[in-house]
């Protein structure tokens, strides 16, 4: 009951961190006339009536500041890997931008987990998409030419259940699903009752006089990750169930604000999806996925190891790397997914990894230079 | 419904004017006696319009006769409305439906407001607006000589995640206005993210962000608050608010009719815009517990947004009024 209580505590403390700013509301600037001047259009007349709040990168901003455990020290760039390696028992890793993009292997990854499992590594992979399940993703994996194991993917819909698991979330309520395939099969194997997902997609309302939309009064979780099929149905559904089920519990897979659904360019994330509840509810959600520290307990619980002996490597700042250091675990940052050096190394960027390097490939390939 | 008591009440718009004199420490039903020195102290009756009005498309009892009775002492009569599905034009339609004799020039949408701010501002006509939203705020950009894209026609598309595919975006997108849309979808979310992401100094405009509203008599569903919060998180950007309770209409309002707010007395049923709008333009606020708010959530220790008066509704408080 007790880990229970400090679990969620930090789950919920994370999540409204990251929140803080959207009950903000901007007010019109009056009859400004410089507002917008066919010459150099800048946003900076928006950011001068938000009270000079930046508008990149807030949330991590705000989470930052709420674990001053973090390193005040510069990033390193990786020179002897074996250093990194012999120092930590498991890896974890973010897949799109460090094992993958899109749909095509990352060069050296096959080798580099080769030599890993060879010294002896544990491996993880923890993404926050939660479109697939475990199982959806180890064929991935296998598409791919990589061997690895379901027990050793972490996707945020995996995360989703094995938290409602964690709680002993009763078997005789439901759960509402605003999200795709991935978190229903999930559910599913956890042995959870859902309902909602992919098929409430082709749902419409008219609002019309007397027209009242039931909604189950069993259901005692919704559940909300990214989802290409949101509509305004499921969004009713999933407020009903949380303003009005007592206690129903409102939980985000993860709130990335965008995402690679394709390598070329960036789509709006689940955050989108978590905001729109947000928004209507009032409510802040639980996050399961990064950067909250969910998986990472869970993961530090079941295989017996500690935090010190992992080592995360992402290419996100504000949901891998703030992963790892509100984890408590070594950080390293690849640049082969959506962070620059130039990103990396901004006076405006607080996140500051253990180690940087170009791609994971580095870890069999830097070795310390000969004496 | 009005389940209120776990939200915070208290946006965080700041009062522009530093009289607060509504801040009052209890709260205070409208009675015979306040009444009376409210109709004196007042010209102008601003009201909300969803919860105080109407529910959806049903009238809310009596209200046609409380307004005439208004009227008849002699009062101006606005109706400041956040729902931006409806231009003032369409919304003029509506009361006549409903058998009120309200004029257009009466009438400030957030979907009006929307197309004023741009004008204001001088949006260059060379630009375009993307419009995650209705066809109240197609109407007014087009009205106001904008051109614009997206809207309810954008409802239908899908998008189809294949690895070869790029969605694509106008470039000329100048400004995004995001309100109260019951046909959102992800192409709109990603349409607008693309353009506040991409397209250099594009503005990310907010009709307004109320969490719910009354759009059928029987319950409340998602508002505005939800489209915006959906653009905000993917653009990790916070918008400019031209609805309540942001001051922009009542500035408006105040330049053209000349009158000043403290002989207006805004009426609505929510705390977080309609009373807070008023307070913020240093109007007296009466609240209508015929909406989204309920006794309870009004009397809650949670809730700092205190209203001069409050009444079951618009008709009672009427009747106080002619006593």
């Amino acid at each position: 009951m007790m880990l229970l209580m400090r679990v969620s505590h930090s789950l919920l403390s994370l999540s409204s961190a990251s929140s803080s700013s959207s009950s903000k509301t901007l007010i019109a600037p009056r009859f400004s006339k410089k507002l917008f001047s066919s010459s150099s259009s800048s946003s900076s007349s928006f950011g001068a009536s938000s009270a000079g709040r930046s508008p990149h990168r807030r949330r991590s901003f705000a989470a930052m500041a709420s674990n001053s455990a973090a390193a005040p020290a510069a990033t390193k760039r990786l020179e002897n890997a074996d250093d990194l390696i012999d120092s930590v028992e498991t890896f974890l890793f973010d897949c799109d931008g460090v094992i993958w993009k899109g749909d095509s292997l990352i060069d050296g990854v096959p080798e580099t987990l080769d030599m890993l499992r060879s010294k002896g590594k544990r491996l993880v992979f923890v993404t926050n998409n939660s479109t697939k399940s475990r199982k959806q993703y180890g064929k991935k994996f296998e598409t791919l030419g990589l061997s690895v194991s379901e027990e050793e993917i972490f996707a945020s819909s995996f995360a989703a259940a094995a938290y409602l698991k964690s709680i002993d979330f009763p078997k005789d309520k439901k759960v509402y699903v605003i999200g795709e395939d991935g978190i229903l099969k999930e559910l599913e194997l956890a042995g959870f009752q859902y309902l909602g997902g992919p098929e409430d997609g082709d749902k419409k309302i008219e609002l019309k006089p007397g027209f009242l939309m039931e909604h189950d009064e069993s259901v005692g979780a919704v559940v909300v990750g990214f989802d290409r099929y949101v509509n305004y149905y499921k969004i009713q559904y999933g407020t009903l169930c949380i303003r009005e089920n007592p206690g129903c519990l409102f939980i985000a897979t993860n709130r990335d604000a965008v995402t690679h659904l394709t390598d070329a360019q960036e789509w709006a994330g689940g955050g989108s999806m978590v905001g729109a509840i947000q928004g209507s509810t009032k409510r802040e959600p639980l996050v399961v996925g990064k950067p909250s520290t969910f998986m990472m307990d869970y993961l530090a619980n079941k295989f017996g190891i500690l935090k010190s002996q992992i080592c995360m490597v992402g290419d996100r700042l504000d949901t891998d790397i703030l992963f790892g250091q509100n984890g408590g675990c070594k950080t390293l940052l690849v640049l082969s997914g959506v962070t620059s050096l130039q990103m990396l190394q901004s006076p405006e960027n607080p996140i500051q990894p253990d180690f940087y390097t170009n791609k994971i490939s580095d870890l069999l390939t830097l070795k310390a230079a000969a004496v | 419904m009005g389940s209120n008591s776990d939200n915070d009440n208290g946006f965080a718009a700041k009062p522009s004017s530093s009289s607060s004199s509504s801040s009052s420490q209890t709260l205070k039903p409208l009675t015979p006696h306040t009444a009376r020195s409210l109709v004196d102290s007042v010209d102008a009756f601003l009201f909300d319009c969803d919860g105080v009005i109407w529910k959806g498309d049903k009238l809310i009892e009596r209200v046609p006769e409380a307004l005439r009775t208004l009227r008849s002492m002699g009062k101006k009569l606005f109706f400041v409305t956040n729902n931006s599905t409806k231009s003032r034009k369409q919304y003029t339609k509506k009361f006549s439906t409903l058998g009120l004799e309200v004029s257009e020039e009466e009438v400030f949408s957030s979907s009006f407001a929307a197309a004023m701010f741009l004008k204001l501002n001088k949006f260059p006509r060379e630009k375009k607006v993307y419009v995650f939203g209705e066809e109240g705020i197609m109407e007014e950009l087009k009205l106001a000589g904008f051109e614009c894209l997206g809207g309810p026609e954008d409802g239908k598309k899908n998008i189809t995640l294949k690895s070869n595919y790029h969605f694509d975006h106008d470039k000329n997108v100048g400004a995004v206005i995001v309100g109260l849309d019951h046909h959102i979808n992800y192409y709109k979310i990603q349409y607008a993210t693309l353009c506040i992401r991409e397209n250099p100094g594009c503005l990310f405009i907010a009709t307004n962000r109320d969490a719910t509203g009354n759009l059928t008599d029987l319950q409340e569903w998602p508002g505005a608050g939800c489209m915006v919060a959906t653009v905000c998180a993917s653009t990790e950007k916070e918008p400019i608010v031209v609805g309540k309770p942001s001051t922009f209409m009542m500035d408006f309002l105040q330049e053209r009719f000349q009158i000043e707010t403290s002989r207006m007395c805004m009426v609505g049923d929510r705390l977080d815009t309609d009373i807070l709008f008023g307070q913020n333009a240093g109007c007296k606020t009466l609240l209508v517990l015929s909406g989204v708010t309920n006794l309870s959530t009004l009397q809650d220790p949670s809730n700092n947004i205190h209203p001069n008066f409050y009444a079951n509704n618009l008709s009672d408080a009427v009747e106080l009024l002619k006593s």
